[in-house]
């Protein structure tokens, strides 16, 4: 494709509307927009604006009769006991935003936290077992796309053995790591766009799985007790002066300025 | 699922996510969106900062404490009392309070009779609120406060201005396109001259907190707080316009007061609209702003849904919504922010709505009507809106029967109990020093009622006696429970006064003083005119001597003075005596009762710096009689006597003689005729003070039993 021709142009347009950077944005402006009106709906509106006008108030009175100890420090306690009942009055609310929250965010985390390994990239794999004898049977399975290129580290203390890494190709590949004559598989994602990682798979640990696995459980009589990928962590370039910054950060600053504008905007008590 | 099921499943949900997340953290799953995000970082926020000014007020405490150490030695010192509460009621009448005492109604005045003090107090002359209220707070005669009426007359035009306040908006512009920007700032000038007694207090280290004295705006600075009350206009500037909304054709204004706006059907629901105040961007003056508004009757429930801005709200016919705010754009991003109530009047067969004057916002206020500007904002926050209207009211409304009894005595409650709620504050905060409220209850509802205290009031010769309520026993009756609430919070090292500024009689009889000038050919009209149109219109200027407009002035056209003044200075003195001969014991011909009990030559009456800007005459009017409506408004009518039909049956705008308002006091004092002005010197030598020179008012003294032993606090009756 040749520079400067509206081919060219339209490409760096999609490349740029499909960059992490402005997936955050996009995302975090219509989440922001998502949560604040659920919010809205969810919540008692007249209660909370009580609330914080009361919580305004107070404060007010410690600055109207700084000179009197008693109002001073009486209104300072209604202040912490005002903050209480304003939480309390956002917290069923946030019961219902959490979920989808949660879930979103996790699922994102998947995309935006991490990266996928890069090809001629070395990288570390690493399998824990269950017990320190399993740790000596442990053996791994290849992809021709993936090669090691040292050999595994075994450490007694945590049952765990580490190999180091390559892949030639990009792709998804499975990973098999046998031990006590079992065999169990781990997901290898090799690619140098924004993919769905999973950087562990877990034997158990429900919550750990649910946060951070995006692969079915090991089999409970599996002696491997998770197989683990050393994905890099992603930055996403603010295209100012060189600064990155984490997704979940970004994604924070800019989904408060979208649900601050928005909650101006439709009226929202928060 | 049954509510209680439901919540019994939403708590054990919220315990499990709790625990999910308390758990098994992870930096991605600490943030719960925008909303909840708020929360946290406004409330961390609100800890944050009233930590720091609890810390600053904390560590700053024994520093201040030291400075104020060696000042409250000159005030503590020698105070006979830590606190002063002052509660104002305006227009409580000494002879109602004595009968309703007698018949057992008012036990916590009784109390206060028995043992402290109850009393007459004389007022000001004229007997008129500002007036009285100047003298109180000032401790001066009207000649040196400068506030003689509400209006004051511009003797260059013969017209009225408002005597208390003068706001003048900026004088430059810039043009932008259509818009003309003001450029500068809106000025408000204070006109009542003087200085309020709390002023001297919060030089001496005592703190104050004043709630809705009349006269004190514009807020003036001292130490304590402050919210205005009567003389603060409308977001108009007006002293009250109500709106009635309506679907029947009729002209657009009252006589007084108020203004009609036609509502509109147009896509299956009415629209109508709040008038606001002019547009200050307009090249031109009278673009009036307006806030539209949308209302969907419900003709089988008697009810209509209403829209204005973002507030939805439904009301039944008979009821008021609560303060709702209402901005008025002017463009350019210049709002005007003001709130009012709906009433809704009718639904069928035709739809009314009324709507209150629009009252500054006091959350938003865009003119200082408290000090500091942010004591307003502490009360709206606290409290929600209040009217902040200095009449706020609605007696004009009552007057031209767009409310009835109900819906306005509903208006004045409501007001009401936000301002006992105000004084139950100001009370818990000022522990040490002055705490003064005014209750402007007592006078509107006097005002508006007193026809049902008379058999033969020609205000209420219409409605059946059964019809009558006791309205005047009842307010009092409440003021009583108020009273008695208060001297719940107070101790023995606390003075409580009950005062009121002036009394009330009835008001059956109008005299219009121009329709008698210009029949005893002091007043002269144009050619082939037999009456006069307002403020005025239609008078020979020429061959005029004397002229009045308000409640009691009468004005000489004097030359060099008035714009076309005819009176030699040198025949002035003669001039007001023989009218005051001719004035003096005037009978009204229909009944044979004398209509002017008194004519004071102002010049006898007042003294100090001010007293030029006073009317030259002041006319006190017998009981059963005041100046008419049309007198009051510069118009000269054929009738000098008439009967008052309006609502408005009760007044006090009288010989000030006849009107003296009421004092109690939780301790005894000695003085036999105290009067309003004596108050402010009595608070200032309580607490220790020495008195200013100018004052005109004599200090009262407590009764040895008062002074030694400080007669215990008289319990309140339950």
């Amino acid at each position: 494709m040749a520079a400067g021709t509206p081919a060219h142009a339209a490409f760096l347009l999609a490349s740029w509307l499909t960059s992490p950077l402005m997936i955050v944005v996009v995302l975090s402006v219509v989440i922001g927009l998502g949560m604040i009106v659920l919010f809205g709906y969810t919540s008692d509106q007249k209660a909370i604006g009580i609330a914080k006008d009361q919580l305004k108030a107070h404060l007010l009175a410690v600055r109207l009769y700084r000179d009197q100890l008693h109002v001073v420090m009486g209104s300072y306690g209604k202040v912490l006991g005002g903050t209480g009942r304003y939480l309390k009055l956002a917290f069923k609310p946030l019961l219902y935003v959490i979920i989808p929250i949660t879930v979103m965010i996790v699922w994102l985390d998947r995309s935006l936290g991490l990266t996928a390994i890069q090809t001629n990239t070395p990288f570390l794999l690493t399998a824990r077992v269950n017990t320190p004898q399993a740790l000596d049977g442990v053996t791994i399975d290849l992809p021709p796309e993936i090669t090691a290129s040292a050999p595994p580290v075994h450490i007694s203390a945590d049952n765990e053995v580490v190999w180091r890494l390559v892949a030639s190709q990009e792709g998804a590949y499975e990973v098999k790591i046998g031990a006590a004559g079992q065999s169990a598989a781990k997901t290898v994602r090799v690619s140098s766009q924004l993919a769905q990682l999973s950087p562990e798979r877990w034997r158990d640990h429900f919550w750990q799985r649910m946060f951070s696995s995006g692969e079915s459980a090991l089999p409970e009589n599996s002696a491997v007790e998770s197989i683990a990928v050393d994905y890099p962590e992603r930055n996403i370039p603010l295209g100012i002066a060189g600064y990155e910054m984490n997704w979940i950060w970004l994604f924070f600053i800019l989904s408060m300025i979208a649900g601050f504008i928005f909650k101006e905007l439709l009226g929202i008590e928060v | 699922m049954s509510k209680l099921g439901w919540s019994k499943g939403v708590r054990r949900a919220s315990v499990l996510l709790l625990i999910a997340v308390v758990m098994f953290p992870a930096a991605a799953h600490a943030y719960a969106g925008p909303g909840a995000g708020f929360a946290v970082l406004s409330s961390f926020w609100a800890i944050f900062v009233a930590f720091l000014y609890s810390f600053y007020a904390l560590a700053t405490w024994p520093v201040r404490q030291l400075f104020r150490f060696f000042r409250r030695r000159n005030a503590y010192g020698k105070a006979v009392f830590s606190r002063a509460v002052i509660l104002g009621f305006d227009g409580m009448d000494p002879e109602l309070a004595e009968r309703f005492m007698n018949e057992g109604r008012l036990p916590n005045l009784a109390r206060l009779r028995a043992k402290g003090t109850f009393n007459k107090l004389r007022t000001t002359f004229p007997a008129i609120s500002p007036v009285a209220w100047s003298s109180f707070m000032t401790g001066v005669n009207p000649g040196k406060h400068n506030i003689y009426d509400f209006l004051a007359c511009d003797r260059s035009h013969y017209l009225p201005f408002l005597s208390s306040a003068e706001i003048k908006g900026p004088t430059r512009q810039i043009k932008i396109g259509k818009y003309s920007i003001p450029f500068g700032k809106t000025e408000i000038k204070n006109m009542r001259k003087g200085t309020p007694f709390w002023h001297w207090l919060g030089k001496a280290g005592i703190f104050s907190s004043v709630i809705r004295v009349p006269v004190t705006f514009p807020p003036e600075k001292f130490q304590g707080v402050l919210l205005s009350g009567m003389c603060v206009p409308d977001l108009k500037g007006s002293q009250g316009t109500f709106c009635l909304c309506t679907t029947r054709a009729a002209g657009d204004k009252f006589r007084e007061g108020g203004v009609r706006a036609p509502i509109e059907r147009r896509n299956g629901a009415f629209h109508a609209y709040v008038p606001g105040p002019d547009n200050p961007l307009a090249e031109t003056a009278g673009h009036e702003m307006r806030v539209n508004y949308e209302i969907k009757p419900d003709v089988a429930a008697q009810t209509a849904r209403l829209t204005v801005g973002s507030e939805k709200f439904t009301l039944k016919v008979g009821e008021y919504s609560e303060w709702i705010p209402i901005e008025f754009k002017a463009g350019l991003g210049f709002n005007a922010h003001g709130i009012c109530r709906f009433y809704l009047k009718e639904v069928s067969p035709e739809v009314e709505v009324y709507v209150t004057p629009v009252n500054i916002d006091p959350g938003h206020p865009d003119l200082p009507i408290s000090h500091p500007v942010t004591y307003s904002v502490y009360l709206a926050k606290l409290y929600g809106a209040f009217a902040t209207l200095g009449l706020a009211e609605d007696t004009w409304a009552l007057n031209e029967h767009v409310l009835d009894d109900d819906a306005f005595l509903a208006q004045a409650y409501g007001n009401h109990e936000d301002r006992e709620k105000m004084l139950f504050d100001a009370l818990d905060k000022t522990r040490q020093g002055l705490c003064t409220c005014v209750f402007d209850t007592t006078d509107r509802i006097q005002h508006m009622f007193w026809r049902y205290l008379e058999e033969d009031h020609p205000a209420a010769r219409e409605v059946p006696q059964s019809e009558r309520r006791e309205v005047i026993q009842d307010l009092y009756q409440r003021m009583d429970k108020l009273i008695g609430r208060v001297m719940e919070k107070i101790d023995d090292d606390t003075l409580l006064m009950v005062i009121s500024d002036h009394g009330f009689k009835s008001f059956a009889r109008c005299m219009n003083l121009n329709a008698w000038l210009h029949q005893n050919g002091y007043l002269t009209l144009k050619d082939g005119k037999t009456e006069s149109g307002d403020w005025f219109e239609d008078v020979d200027w020429s061959k005029t001597r004397a002229y009045t407009m308000g409640l009691n002035g009468l004005y000489l056209n004097l030359k060099g003075r008035e714009k076309q003044g005819t009176v030699d200075p040198s025949d002035a003195d003669a001039l007001k005596e023989e009218i005051k001969q001719k004035l003096n014991g005037l009978v009204d011909p229909a009944s044979g009762a004398v209509g002017i009990t008194g004519v004071f030559i102002t010049g006898n009456v007042y003294r100090g710096p001010y007293a030029e800007n006073a009317p030259d005459i002041l006319v006190g009017y017998g009981a059963g009689y005041r100046a008419s409506w049309d007198s009051v408004m510069g118009k000269v009518t054929e009738k000098i006597f008439e009967d008052n039909i309006k609502a408005w049956s009760g007044d006090h705008c009288i010989d000030p003689r006849l009107v003296p308002g009421v004092l109690f006091s939780s301790h005894k004092f000695t003085e036999e005729k105290p009067a309003i002005v004596d108050v402010a010197p009595t608070i200032l030598k309580l607490f220790g003070l020495a008195l200013p020179s100018h004052f005109d008012g004599k200090p009262w003294n407590l009764a040895p039993q008062a002074v030694g032993a400080k007669t215990p606090a008289v319990s309140p009756a339950t």
